[in-house]
């Protein structure tokens, strides 16, 4: 299985004005593929949410987008801490530790990996003090 | 079904300014054997590229007067969005008279029929839970969300276009009570709306069987409309549907109108951002229906027109019969449903030949944009040859390689 495409992208912590900007990239650049309508959707609202944990919640780190011939699309979110300290609690919806700011700019729900898990078909995620790495993939072939 | 364009290319002194190609949202236009071609495939009739025009080299026309002669009773349906750009009642009342005088048997408003389909809209959207509805009365966001944002199609509004409602319902009142071939016209405030009638383009699958160019029937509007009237009632709500600043206001409605404002919508909701809002009421020109860019004059002043247009009571809206307002997946793509491994080859392929060109989409090849061009040359229509700036870069080298030598 080769990669088609392989690229990666910073993303850095409290970086509100740029947020949304990987996610963008990326869902045009899935529309240029020629993936269909819910493939696409479904990698566009995970890719969006765990990019907006990055900057909320993150130290900084990086989104990594690999599409294989076959029509695999897997993101990778990489970042360098501060991990989550409860997984179970961070995957129940509703629970949130946004801080004010991010709730006042409208984020932090409490409903961003609930989303993300819903919405993708795999999902893997590890979480520690020097950092976590979430791991989706969609499948888009036929 | 073939796509077409309802916009021309006239101008024989073009100056290949590339204003235009550059405009276009969707990539339709490119210079082909030194004339700008249109892409019907491609053009979703947003009329930019006639705004943008400054020598009027594009332009948009509907069918010609002289179909009303191929029928035996003729009707012209006139929008709340034209009746909205006039100050008083009696000004509009003049405007009806002056169509009929085109030669028309009968100048029906529809107001009330796009106050019907804005009420359902709202209806609808009232009854959806777990999802939001984006209004489907603009066919150039339509054909938007058809071919750049699939992702929102099941968003849509499952309704026709009021005009078509309208048409629909006229035949049904004139059926076998007038004799001979009935011919419904409308008259359209905007380019897209062309398209969306039997003639001038051939799109039979509509009720509307002749679309008029509002902007082709003006001078003989200005010359009659003080010379009678005839009187017309119009709808509130029809009138408010035609201007996002009039749509009635509730917290979970977002309105939006202009070509930046509706994209920016519609990027959001493609990553769900907008779940807060049940309604999307989105019009591709600025100003709504009542900016349509086959009006004149000024469309900021159109919402200041609905009080005046509306004292001494307004017009009811009508019962309309729910199968006639409906319509079952209208926009669901046509496009073949092509093998995602033969589609990644393909941008594969065009992804290493956007590595070799220059990468600054100049337009300076014809094609808006370095991307389109690597798809071009992969599909084998071009060469690298014809990109300007590989090309002066080689002329520049292979000088400087003599003047070393």
């Amino acid at each position: 299985m080769a990669a088609i495409l392989h690229e990666e992208y910073p993303v850095a912590s409290d970086d509100y004005a740029g947020a949304g900007k990987v996610s963008s990239r990326i869902k045009e650049l899935l529309k240029q593929m020629g993936f269909g309508p819910d493939v696409s959707r479904r990698a566009a609202i995970a890719c969006y949410e765990a990019e907006i944990n990055l900057i909320i919640h993150s130290d900084g780190g990086k989104v990594i987008l690999e599409v294989s011939d076959e029509g695999v699309i897997s993101l990778a979110f990489r970042d360098v801490g501060p991990g989550i300290p409860d997984l179970e609690k961070a995957m129940t919806p509703g629970f949130s530790t946004a801080d004010e700011e991010a709730r006042n700019l409208g984020f932090g729900a409490g409903m961003g990996l609930p989303n993300i898990k819903r919405v993708s078909d795999t999902f893997d995620i590890e979480t520690s003090p020097d950092g976590t790495n979430l791991t989706l993939t969609f499948r888009g072939g036929i | 079904m073939v796509k077409k364009t309802v916009i021309e290319y006239t101008l024989d002194e073009c100056v290949k300014c590339l204003k235009c190609v550059r405009v276009c949202p969707t990539s339709a236009l490119s210079i082909v054997d030194n004339r700008i071609n249109i892409d019907g495939e491609r053009c979703i009739n947003c009329m930019r590229c006639v705004k943008t025009c400054h020598n009027k080299g594009l332009q948009a026309h509907g069918s010609p007067l002289s179909a009303i002669q191929d029928y035996d009773y003729t009707v012209c349906m006139v929008p709340a969005a034209i009746s909205l750009r006039f100050p008083t009642r009696e000004e509009v009342e003049g405007v009806f008279y002056s169509i009929k005088k085109l030669g028309f048997d009968e100048v029906v408003d529809i107001s009330g029929i796009d106050g019907a389909m804005m009420d359902e809209t709202f209806r609808i959207a009232d009854e959806m839970v777990t999802t939001s509805i984006i209004t489907a009365f603009c066919p150039v966001i339509n054909r938007l969300i058809e071919d750049s944002y699939p992702m929102l199609l099941p968003h849509l509004a499952p309704l026709k276009y009021p005009h078509e409602t309208a048409a629909k319902m006229i035949r049904a009142r004139l059926s076998g009570k007038v004799k001979g071939k009935v011919g419904i016209f409308n008259l359209c405030e905007c380019g897209a709306l062309l398209s969306i009638a039997k003639y001038p383009f051939e799109n039979m699958q509509y009720e509307t069987d002749h679309a008029i160019a509002m902007t082709d029937v003006i001078p003989m509007i200005q010359r009659d409309r003080h010379e009678g009237r005839i009187p017309v009632n119009l709808c509130e709500e029809g009138l408010r549907s035609s201007n996002p600043a009039l749509i009635p206001y509730t917290p979970e409605c977002l309105r939006a109108d202009g070509f930046d404002k509706v994209t920016d919508v519609l990027d959001m909701a493609e990553f769900d951002l907008l779940k807060s809002f049940n309604l999307m009421y989105l019009f591709m020109c600025f100003n709504g229906c009542a900016g349509g860019n086959l009006l004149f004059g000024n469309s900021y002043i159109s919402r200041n027109n609905l009080d005046a247009l509306c004292e001494d009571g307004p017009g009811t809206v009508p019962e309309v019969p729910f199968d006639y307002m409906y319509t079952e997946h209208m926009l669901l793509p046509e496009k073949e449903q092509q093998n995602v491994v033969e589609k990644l080859n393909f941008f594969k392929k065009v992804n290493e030949t956007l590595e070799q060109l220059a990468g600054l989409d100049c337009s300076a090849c014809g094609l808006k944009t370095c991307r389109i061009m690597a798809e071009e040359i992969v599909r084998g229509n071009r060469t690298l040859g014809d990109c300007r700036i590989l090309s002066a870069r080689k002329d520049k080298d292979t000088e400087t390689g003599k003047d070393e030598a």
